[in-house]
């Protein structure tokens, strides 16, 4: 690929990026306040799928874990928050998320697989259950309140996690990092035989992506007032990255984000309009699109867009540029 | 202080349920290859109609579980025969599949929960059958659940006879062990496939059936029971069934274990063991 | 996710060609995505609200103190529109907005509890033509918008502000569960909504309600009166000692800790305490060490969840203590379809019984006569029907939908409700008005045996055994 040249098309897609950060960036001066929240609650899901596909994505490693490194940035928060400033217990809740991985990953190097997906899953019960019986037993508490942020800056910061998230990712997957967790996602022990730090690879991206998923709770944390164990370390954090992912495509880099963003306003949808039939529309979705979506979104853009391109190409076009796709 | 064997026999009690229930799921998963998140729900819907049937009908629940266990089965029969034949076919990998159908049968669960909100209410629900206690050298147990464990036992026992000595038994152990060559055997791994999957819902259903004896149940009851399934058919192997089958009850055992001592604890345990379990031996008790 | 060796190589060369498309993502396809997903969320984001109205200035710059209180240090200007809407449209009823958990765990709760009451108490108000509003002189019908919450405390607290900031919602009813009200509370608060709870209460939440004007409490509990009766009966009957098991959360806790005072006050030693977690299968270890203990009492403070097993152990195990204490539970319908005449002597949580007066015994028939009997609640009901009926009444009496008008008359006025004279001191309550504390299942129904002057029968002290087939 030619770096060098920069065509007119490069330039109206940066612009058009530009114009949509900035118009990001204004939000909470003209739009209405709602909208706002919607769209904090739906940054936070678009953090947590595009942080799981960082790691599990390559590497083929499904991860359940999310839930607790969200809820260790939840508990950041709720502990920290009334000592230190917002952007510090932000940063502290994702370290504190990533510390949290390097443990649990390196527990974990020989799994595989189903183990893994199921190990990570345990540790959310694990870490919930020890939690409630520390609290009863030891400090005493019944809940925590978590302190109070206008919605304003709830959304600069997750904004800001966003996109910090959007270029990690975006980073990751184009240097060699990404190519060497690729390779452990085809063939592990190939991978390693060709000198990859296996080990060190797998374990630091696990960090690293858990970093974001801490940093969203410990920010989300402060629009929810209140929590205890059971609502910080819900199992249901776990499988929705997952899910969204998955809906929305592997195969691409803005797949997962598309996912999480359909997802999450489908479901404000749903319990807002249809709230009785909630859980019945929002499965059945799910049944259709995994079986007649298997490549997700993703999937379905691609036909759509191929299709597009077979009709323009049937039409005379003058000298039309070769997309050879 | 309580016995020893009081710990035991209480744990056995409730490893009985959990046997059945990691059972149903092993199955599915041993050979089906479906993570069947929605496993609970099979459970839940045993459970709920069991309910319905004697306090509408006075319909004893030991009879239920002839009605239940077919039932499911046939439910279970025609959801892989639709839905998880053709996701097996548009998938490109056994692991793809797996995954795919993991998300399918979380689908799954979001719907068939729905539903039985819609048919019952999400209210708790409960019935009181043999509850009386019943005298073993010394120690007190409630008579519903020694009827539960030995159900729990003859079925399972039924099953693995069925899994050893018929050829259907035999056709399904081949196609866990390499779909393929069973395949070129002559073996109709479609049909095994979906008996499986049947066979698994119904052993949840019965489950579901044998758990409203002593519990109260409700539409959102199931999660928690997959989620012992899981831990339980981790526990005992994944693919083995007769593993599944010992890690119910190993499982059993520990939580009243550690009930005795100190019940915050519990689930506790179950994880730490869990964890440690897959970090050290993660094939399993039986596991191959 | 494993493979078979023989297809392994097969594998590789297909995700291979696979790769080479997806792994050089160049540049331009980055910004392309990103573009069009940017686009994309900025186009739904548009979509619901096609006009943004003018911004809305909420400085909520609020400042907590160290303990669980949130004090407000700056009143910001107007937050929410309160009343009358500033368009043309002529108002012409009053739309009640309310986060409720339909789906997930908590639908068991929701549904059973607040539900039935909300759904015929509306009904009848609007029978009549509704509430009347003064200043607008004229009847409003009530018009319910209910949104699902599935069970979780954040997205209670997203659909709260949605249905005050977007929505507008007049008034605001309350969400489910005790941990959901400590949720909620604050942001009705701060926007100046009145809130008048319905299930949940905890002893916690005496402490905020003083930062919290806006916020009013009906349900009873443990030290709000409960436990303190509860001791005193007991104290009288004799009762020297308790074994008390409780559901490790927050309203475990707060019933057990409640009790280890209550209970040495009266005389009555407690022998040993156990914690379940919520999720607790097997309760017979915890039974069997309560009949080892010996103890007069036995005291489950849990959820139907756990107090249906420990009923069920209880019978099988034989364990009979002189008093059997449930919480939440114990006072529904379906503890009694569930088990039948066994549960004679049973001693839970109440509030009324259709014997004390004919308005109790007219509110029973409303919410219970042709419908089956597990719906039946003879703690909650009566205090969230009394809830509405209180909230109408400040309608009425304040003459407008200014929240803060109406705050101020439920703050200060008594109020006539089916429990009597009912009124909120401290945004409680009164327990002058609780026309009951403590009930007793005899001969098939949850008589009020505490306090006792407003007893409906004697307390039945042993329990008689359980029954054995």
């Amino acid at each position: 690929m030619n770096r060098v040249r920069v065509s007119l098309k490069q330039l109206l897609w940066l612009g058009l990026l530009g114009v949509v950060l900035i118009l990001f960036g204004l939000g909470p001066r003209y739009a209405p306040m709602y909208t706002i929240i919607l769209l904090t609650a739906i940054f936070m899901y678009i953090i947590l799928t595009l942080s799981w596909v960082i790691f599990s994505g390559p590497t083929g490693y499904v991860s359940l874990a999310p839930a607790a490194f969200f809820g260790v940035g939840i508990y950041t928060s709720a502990i920290l928050g009334k000592a230190l400033p917002l952007l510090i217990v932000v940063a502290v809740g994702g370290l504190a998320s990533s510390c949290l991985a390097l443990f649990a990953g390196g527990l974990t190097l020989r799994l595989k697989g189903i183990y893994f997906a199921i190990f990570t899953f345990g540790l959310v019960e694990l870490i919930k259950n020890l939690l409630l019986w520390w609290e009863i037993h030891f400090t005493g508490t019944r809940g925590r309140f978590v302190i109070v942020v206008d919605y304003a800056t709830v959304y600069y910061v997750m904004f800001a996690i966003l996109v910090v998230l959007i270029l990690t990712a975006y980073l990751i997957r184009r240097s060699k990092f990404g190519l060497a967790l690729q390779s452990i996602g085809d063939n592990e022990q190939a991978a390693a035989h060709i000198g990859i730090n296996v080990t060190a690879l797998k374990v630091v991206t696990f960090a690293v992506s858990a970093f974001f998923t801490g940093a969203a709770g410990a920010i989300m944390a402060t629009r929810w007032t209140y929590i205890d164990p059971y609502i910080a370390f819900n199992p249901l954090f776990s499988f929705m990255p997952v899910l969204m992912a998955i809906f929305g495509g592997l195969g691409q880099f803005y797949g997962p984000i598309i996912g999480a963003t359909i997802f999450g306003y489908l479901e404000e949808l749903l319990i807002t309009r249809f709230p009785y039939y909630y859980m019945l529309l929002f499965g059945t979705i799910m049944v259709v699109a995994i079986l007649y979506l298997p490549n997700g979104l993703v999937g379905l853009i691609q036909k759509v867009t191929a299709r597009l391109r077979v009709l323009a190409r049937s039409q005379p076009a003058p000298a039309a540029t070769s997309e050879a796709k | 202080m309580i016995q020893v064997l009081d710990v035991v026999i209480a744990g056995l009690l409730l490893g009985g349920l959990y046997a059945l229930i990691a059972m149903g799921l092993s199955l599915q998963y041993g050979v089906a290859r479906v993570l069947n998140v929605s496993h609970g729900e099979f459970i839940m819907l045993g459970g709920m109609t069991t309910w319905m049937l004697y306090s509408g009908f006075h319909i004893n629940p030991l009879l239920a579980v002839a009605i239940c266990g077919p039932g499911a089965f046939l439910l279970g029969f025609i959801l892989h025969r639709t839905m998880f034949k053709r996701l097996l076919a548009l998938s490109a990998s056994p692991g793809i599949f797996e995954s795919n159908s993991m998300l399918a049968s979380f689908g799954l669960l979001f719907i068939i929960q729905n539903i039985a909100f819609m048919i019952w209410g999400p209210e708790i629900r409960g019935y009181s059958y043999l509850a009386f206690p019943v005298d073993l050298g010394g120690a007190l147990f409630g008579a519903n659940r020694l009827v539960t464990l030995g159900f729990a036992i003859a079925i399972g026992l039924a099953f693995y006879t069925f899994l050893a000595r018929t050829r259907m038994g035999k056709a399904i152990r081949a196609a866990a062990q390499d779909p393929v060559t069973a395949g070129l055997l002559g073996v109709d791994i479609n049909l095994v496939l979906a008996l499986c999957f049947g066979f698994g819902a119904a052993m949840a259903s019965i489950a579901g059936v044998l758990i409203s004896i002593s519990y109260p149940v409700n539409a959102t009851m199931g999660l928690e029971y997959t989620i012992i399934a899981i831990i339980v058919v981790v526990l005992g192997g994944l693919g083995s069934i007769p593993g599944s089958f010992i890690g119910g009850f190993v499982l059993g055992i520990v939580g009243s274990i550690v009930t005795s001592i100190e019940p915050g604890l519990a689930l506790v345990a179950y994880y730490v063991i869990f964890m440690l379990l897959l970090l050290v031996k993660p094939t399993g008790i039986l596991g191959r | 996710m494993s493979e078979n060796g023989s297809t392994e190589l097969a594998e590789s060369e297909n995700k291979k060609e696979e790769r080479m498309s997806t792994k050089h993502l160049t540049r331009r396809e980055f910004i392309r995505g990103a573009a069009l997903t940017g686009a994309g969320l900025v186009v739904a984001a548009c979509a619901p609200a096609p006009t943004p109205p003018p911004p809305q200035v909420v400085k909520e710059t609020v400042v907590v103190a160290g303990t669980p209180q949130i004090v407000e240090k700056i009143i910001t200007p107007t937050p929410v529109p309160t009343a009358v809407p500033t368009k043309a449209a002529v108002k012409d009823k009053i739309v009640v907005g309310m986060s409720r958990p339909l789906s997930g765990p908590l639908a068991q709760i929701g549904d059973s509890a607040f539900k039935p009451i909300y759904e015929t108490w509306v009904k009848e108000v609007n029978d009549a033509g509704g509430i009347q509003v003064k200043e607008l002189n004229k009847k409003l019908p009530i018009e319910l918008k209910v949104y699902d919450d599935k069970s979780d405390v954040g997205t209670m607290t997203r659909l709260t502000e949605k249905l005050i900031v977007e929505d507008k919602v007049d008034f605001l009813w309350p969400g489910c569960g005790t941990s959901f009200i400590f949720a909620q509370a604050p942001i009705a608060n701060k926007y100046g909504y009145v809130l008048v709870t319905a299930e949940g209460g905890a002893t916690s939440i005496k402490d905020m309600l003083p930062s919290l004007p806006y916020v009013f409490v009906t349900l009873s509990f443990s030290d709000w009166y409960q436990l303190p009766v509860f001791a005193d009966l007991m104290a009288e009957k004799g009762a020297k000692t308790a074994f008390i098991a409780y559901i490790a959360d927050l309203h475990g806790i707060e019933y057990s800790g409640v009790a280890g005072i209550e209970f040495p006050k009266k005389g009555i030693n407690i022998l040993g305490v156990k914690s379940l977690p919520p999720d607790i299968k097997d309760l017979s270890p915890v039974i069997k060490e309560a009949k080892a203990s010996n103890a007069d009492i036995f005291c489950c403070f849990a959820y139907p969840d756990q107090i249906m097993p420990a009923t069920g152990t209880s019978m099988e195990l034989g364990y009979n203590p002189k008093a059997w204490l449930g919480g939440p539970g114990v006072n529904f319908g379906f503890y009694a379809t569930t088990f039948g005449p066994a549960i004679e002597g049973v001693m839970g949580f109440t509030t009324f019984s259709a014997k004390q007066s004919a308005t109790a015994k007219a509110l029973a028939d409303k919410l219970y006569t042709g419908k089956p009997r597990e719906l039946q609640d003879w703690w909650g009901h009566p205090l969230y029907w009394a809830g509405l009926e209180m909230w109408k009444q400040a309608i009425e009496k304040a003459g407008t939908l200014n929240q803060e008008k109406i705050r101020d008359v439920l703050t200060k006025e008594h109020f006539n409700t089916v429990l009597g004279d009912t009124w909120f001191v401290n945004g409680l309550l009164a327990k002058e008005s609780h026309t009951g504390e403590i009930g007793q299942w005899q001969k098939d129904q949850f008589e009020v045996v505490g306090p006792k002057n407003k007893a409906t029968a004697a307390l039945v002290y042993p329990k008689p055994a359980w029954p054995t087939k």
